[in-house]
């Protein structure tokens, strides 16, 4: 999905509905795809489901959910304040979930386990999306959102990014996995505390333009370029719809130690211009993009 | 100031986390303590942050314990004026920043001026748009002259906020409404780049909310001749992210600016040098030490600490929050009038 302006991003969601998104994604995977990543939005539910039952998924393909649908929340805290957001939350849990996180129902009674929380509520958040994955779907990576992985970051919180990498680690079967704004001090903030990334997947912007890079361009690169673990999956390779693929595809071929990219598309054509041709080069040159992985939703 | 700046945050609603999480980052600052004063809030405070930050529920006893160089006032627009005023008693030395708007009315507002009057700190309202890249080329476009003299401009603020009523203090009379939520920053963003108008025509309309208005139209005309219009809605369906527009019409061309771009398009026969231009926020070089929703948020918070390390006055001060505030409360009355 093209960003450039919100004006454009509207219309495009606009023309877009379930079935439309279910073409554009097994176009890209037919194109080079061999990944889909989305965030917890309820359509996404929707579309893994009819994915399954399309019949037109060309080969096995991984998923990588972002977790949670951050937009949602934020409405809803606007809408309830921040104690309705959490009733909210609760009265969405199933009542075994429920009776993991109550003595007696109700907020005030919430057992205020930092770690048994976000378990549950990660449990939850996935349950859906996990049962109506289609059969040749392999749950790669659980990421976290770049809201909750850089707010624990701003505030020096790593116990909660590291119960989260286990959780997934030992829960699901995937790699855990970060979306941040800020590498480099997620990088020195991880390696500082002690902790290992080893299987991690980090999911942050690369571009020429140094756009959502902080704290800069050249500061991501050279993090990139020492990194010794942890497997990077470049986003926002067009900063947002500005580039042009083939100068974005440029740069991100000349930087070490990528996995992979994530790249939004929002038609059966685009999918299939953007996919053949970053299978094209990335085939022509090493493997510093081995895995063109991905659909923005 | 060489030592860390400490700072407390009043109101652990999601923009007290906001400039929490993003004040946290920035070196040379420690956000030392916060104040909630709702239980569930504070018990899921002290559980989920860092120990070192000490949490309250009273922020007179926060004052008291903790030896604050600055405070962000991230609660109910409706409490804003009353801490200010509480807080610069304990402490004159105090910089404070007040998110958007800085009252609910121009009264509690002038009460805030007033008591700023008397401190020594820095004070400063939460209208990050003034620090986006975007709306700062904008600023320096329409000083140029760019589209020469301007005849009208039309404005907009629309999101998919309020799509059903809902029960935080944003849908109670007096603290709630679209004119106080989103509207003031695009009515802040006229002031900074026209100044205060003389007078308004408005309407409003309510659409699900029982109390507040979800729907404003208003007519803003300017001592100079300048006239405009601005709608502010938050229930339109299909906005995924609020969205901004000022449109200003010259002699010479349009002058369109939105949160992702800003475009001229010089009329026909037009003398003026350049052509069209078109500024997407991609191009424009930034180096925001850390990010936590969008930049602008980084720039000001990183703009308010230098002022308090610094001990200098900035933009947006609270004299410019009450002039919004005074605008919206002339737009209202104007809406009564009907």
């Amino acid at each position: 999905m093209s960003h450039l302006s919100q004006e454009r991003a509207r219309d495009r969601t606009d023309r877009l509905n379930i079935e439309s998104i279910v073409e554009v994604i097994c176009s890209a995977l037919s194109c080079g795809a061999t990944g889909y990543t989305f965030s917890t939005h309820p359509t996404n539910s929707q579309i893994l489901s009819a994915l399954g039952t399309s019949g037109k998924v060309p080969h096995q393909f991984d998923l990588y959910p972002v977790v949670p649908y951050a937009e949602g929340y934020v409405r809803l805290a606007n809408e309830k304040g921040m104690t309705g957001l959490v009733n909210e939350i609760l009265s969405r849990l199933s009542l075994p979930d429920k009776a993991k996180l109550l003595v007696e129902g109700g907020v005030s009674a919430l057992r205020l386990d930092p770690a048994g929380m976000l378990k549950t509520y990660l449990d939850a958040e996935l349950k859906g999306y996990l049962s109506t994955k289609p059969k040749n779907a392999n749950l790669q990576s659980v990421l976290l959102h770049e809201v909750l992985t850089d707010l624990c970051l701003g505030l020096g919180e790593i116990d909660l990014l590291n119960v989260f990498a286990q959780h997934v680690h030992d829960n699901y079967n995937a790699k855990p996995g970060f979306v941040t704004y800020n590498f480099p001090r997620f990088i020195e903030f991880f390696e500082g505390k002690g902790f290992s990334l080893n299987g991690a997947v980090i999911m942050t912007p690369f571009n020429s333009l140094g756009y959502q890079m902080s704290p800069s361009r050249d500061a991501c690169k050279a993090t990139l370029s020492n990194l010794g673990e942890g497997h990077v999956i470049a986003m926002s390779i067009m900063a947002g719809g500005y580039l042009k693929l083939d100068e974005a595809i440029e740069y991100v071929l000349n930087l070490p130690n990528l996995t992979g990219v994530a790249v939004g598309v929002s038609s059966k054509e685009h999918a299939q211009t953007t996919f053949t041709r970053l299978s094209s080069r990335t085939s022509q040159t090493s493997e510093l993009v081995r895995r063109p992985n991905g659909l923005g939703q | 100031m060489n030592n860390p700046i400490k700072l407390g945050i009043v109101g652990l609603g999601k923009m007290g986390i906001l400039h929490a999480g993003i004040t946290n980052s920035i070196s040379g600052t420690n956000v030392t303590a916060i104040c909630e004063k709702e239980s569930f809030l504070t018990t899921a405070a002290k559980a989920f942050l860092p120990k070192r930050i000490a949490v309250y529920k009273d922020y007179q006893k926060m004052m008291t314990e903790e030896q604050l160089d600055a405070v962000f006032i991230t609660t109910p627009i409706g409490t804003h004026a009353s801490i200010v005023n509480d807080l610069l008693k304990s402490n004159t030395a105090l910089s404070i920043f007040v998110e958007k708007p800085l009252a609910s009315s121009y009264e509690e507002a002038k009460v805030a001026c007033e008591a700023a009057t008397r401190s020594r700190g820095v004070h400063m309202v939460g209208f990050q748009k003034r620090f986006s890249p975007v709306f700062q080329k904008a600023k320096q476009l329409i000083e140029q002259g760019i589209m020469g003299d301007p005849m009208f401009f039309r404005g907009y603020c629309f999101s998919s906020d309020v799509l059903r009523e809902g029960s935080a203090w944003r849908f109670r009379k007096n603290t709630g409404g679209v004119l106080l939520d989103s509207a003031p920053h695009l009515l802040d963003l006229l002031i900074w780049f026209f100044g205060e108008p003389t007078s308004t025509m408005a309407i409003k309309k309510q659409v699900y909310s029982s109390e507040v208005e979800d729907y404003v139209h208003a007519v803003i005309s300017y001592e100079s001749g300048l006239q405009g219009h601005v709608d502010a809605c938050w229930s339109v369906s299909n906005f995924r992210l609020p969205e901004f527009l000022i449109e200003i019409y010259g002699r010479d061309g349009i002058l369109t600016a939105t949160d992702d771009y800003v475009k001229f398009a010089p009329g026909r026969g037009s003398t003026k040098m350049g052509g069209a231009q078109t500024y997407h926020r991609q191009s424009f070089e930034t180096s925001p030490p850390f990010l936590l929703a969008d930049i602008d948020y980084t720039m000001e918070d990183v703009a308010f600490l230098n002022a308090v390390r610094t001990r200098t006055k900035l933009e947006p001060s609270f004299l410019q929050g009450a002039k919004v505030n005074a605008l919206i409360d002339r737009i209202l009355e104007s809406t009564q009038k009907g």
